[in-house]
């Protein structure tokens, strides 16, 4: 009995009971299944079924033609803009909200948090009210006897500005996250010791809150690389992207194997964009500030 | 703080105008949409003409009632299995400072930076040629599950890193065992924190779209059947169902605003 008590008061074990149940459930239904896709993209599909044929032609297809490829550069060009115009426009606003936000810095945020969880379907319904060509924009424009702007209408574009309104507020939670927790008098003691401004902010600030954006930046990259329903709701006729390939392979076409190929490549594509980010947050961190001198 | 230069004011000026801008950008379409939905006219809906109709016949839709029930299930599903493993890792990796315990955090953290469609498709893939199970509510809340329980980990996480651990210890010294000081003492301190990320996974779950649709099958459920409705062309009930769903979770949010203002021990929030 002494032996069990002793047991149930070890630290490793208590940890091990509280986080151990979720850590399992995480593995056995987010890993697992993501590396059986890996399996699969080995095998080939016949009629709608897999076949463990071993082969690597799923690949050969995916990166090697031309019709893949191409959407594959689509998907990281437009994940690449999201991610850079609501980096720009995040920063500005996270900065305000927590140098100047006072007692409201939590209303604030949880304002531009909010609309993320009224789920995508019905933000880009709402999108469309605005952009589509019966949308507010154009039915505005036409009533005032005007010319259309056609590039807001079911164009890449509108594409990106859906995808701006779906992800912008990540990006500003993770800034602003980063922020909250960055001690603003360095900035001061940087001016008192004859720093510009703008100086101040790329010598300070900016490095000082790297990490917190880079973090800020694969939050947003990864779901509009992924995104499915954007590009086919407000795309229009050139909007599609991989991922809407990649549907294509596990709807109509049925061809699993090759989807689960695709699937692999765009989980690649994301860890190597995570990497890349993950390598600058450690070189500063070690005091590297980039071109700065 | 020194005296506000003009230059400040100017940078301070720009930086309000994009924020107000961002809510504007934000909140109009939603607020258009709930506009359109009492609409008679949702072409050019001015001057006004209020009308019910959108409502009433979203009601006698069939595949509404059975969408919401079904919404709510894979909800309540997703929120009660995300709240008790993020509250239970979340205090185990707290309160026990294990050695690469950091491992653990990345685990937890990890759905995050995994595409939601990435997580449909591997586990239908999974569930259909590995177990031979079929799509259904079930794989649904397991697979959303998967995701949103990072949401709910980050929830409780934030708000528990300043919960003082020595009320706890004293009812350990005074004889307590784990699981009665968790429900007397640990427990009355942190729910608003629990309760704030059941409401967010429940939200969630509630609304997602990529992982329930490749895992339910033909069950449907409110974001399917705003998907199927988007796909022939948007017809006003959909925008009916919006404002509903939309209000519903602007009432979850206040709720949880209020829960972090009054919340019995104000942990470790970022407020004034």
């Amino acid at each position: 009995m002494k032996g069990r008590r002793a047991l149930l008061l070890d630290p490793r074990v208590r940890f091990a009971t509280l986080v151990g149940p979720g850590a399992l459930f995480i593995v056995l239904f987010l890993l697992i299944p993501l590396l059986s896709i890996v399996v699969f993209s080995f095998w080939r599909t016949e009629s709608y079924e897999l076949i463990s044929d071993w082969n690597v032609n799923n690949y050969e297809a995916v990166l090697g033609e031309w019709i893949y490829l191409k959407f594959l550069l689509k998907s990281l060009a437009m994940a690449a803009a999201v991610s850079a115009i609501c980096l720009v426009y995040a920063w500005p606003c996270a900065y305000l909200i927590a140098k100047h936000g006072g007692r409201y810095k939590l209303v604030l945020v949880l304002l531009t948090a909010a609309p993320f969880l009224t789920g995508i379907l019905l933000r880009i319904t709402a999108m469309q009210q605005i952009l589509g060509p019966i949308g507010l924009v154009n039915m505005a424009l036409m009533e005032l006897g005007a010319q259309p702007i056609q590039v807001l209408m079911y164009t890449n574009i509108a594409s990106a500005v859906g995808l701006i309104y779906l992800w912008i507020p990540f990006m500003l939670l993770a800034i602003y996250l980063s922020l909250f927790n960055f001690n603003f008098e360095l900035l001061e003691v940087a001016k008192v010791n004859g720093a510009r401004p703008w100086r101040a902010f790329f010598e300070v600030t900016w490095p000082l809150n790297w990490m917190g954006t880079a973090i800020g930046i694969v939050l947003v990259f990864i779901p509009t690389f992924a995104a499915s329903v954007t590009p086919r709701f407000l795309g229009g006729p050139d909007g599609s992207m991989f991922v809407n390939r990649l549907e294509h392979q596990f709807g109509s076409a049925g061809t699993w194997a090759l989807g689960s190929a695709m699937g692999v490549v765009m989980c690649v594509a994301s860890l190597a964009v995570i990497f890349v980010l993950w390598r600058t947050v450690r070189l500063r961190r070690a005091g590297f500030t980039g071109a700065g001198a | 703080m020194a005296a506000v230069n003009p230059g400040a004011r100017f940078v301070i000026g720009g930086q309000t105008a994009m924020l107000l801008a961002l809510y504007l950008f934000l909140y109009f379409p939603i607020f258009y949409t709930g506009y359109l939905s009492i609409m008679e006219n949702n072409v050019w809906p001015f001057p006004p003409v209020f009308t019910g109709e959108w409502y009433d016949r979203l009601m006698i839709m069939s595949d509404f009632h059975v969408g919401l029930l079904n919404s709510v299930l894979i909800g309540v599903g997703t929120a009660s299995l995300s709240t008790l493993f993020a509250t239970a890792a979340a205090i185990g990796i707290l309160r026990y400072p294990i050695r690469r315990r950091g491992v653990i955090v990345v685990l937890f953290l990890a759905p995050l930076f995994v595409a939601q469609i990435l997580i449909g498709i591997s586990t239908l893939m999974f569930n259909r040629n590995v177990l031979g199970i079929p799509g259904n509510i079930e794989s649904a809340i397991v697979a959303n599950t998967a995701y949103s329980v990072s949401f709910a980990f980050l929830v409780i996480l934030a708000q528990l890193v300043r919960y003082d651990w020595r009320f706890d210890e004293v009812a350990q010294v005074f004889g307590a065992r784990p699981f009665r000081t968790f429900r007397e003492v640990t427990f009355p301190n942190i729910w608003p924190a629990v309760l704030g990320a059941f409401i967010i996974s429940f939200i969630l779950g509630f609304n997602n779209f990529e992982i329930t649709f490749y895992n339910v099958a033909a069950i449907p459920t409110l974001p399917t059947i705003a998907w199927g409705t988007l796909r022939h062309g948007i017809e006003p009930e959909l925008y009916a169902l919006a404002t509903i769903v939309n209000a519903l979770v602007f009432l979850l949010l206040f709720i949880i605003y209020l829960l972090i203002r009054v919340g019995a021990l104000r942990l470790g929030v970022p407020d004034d």
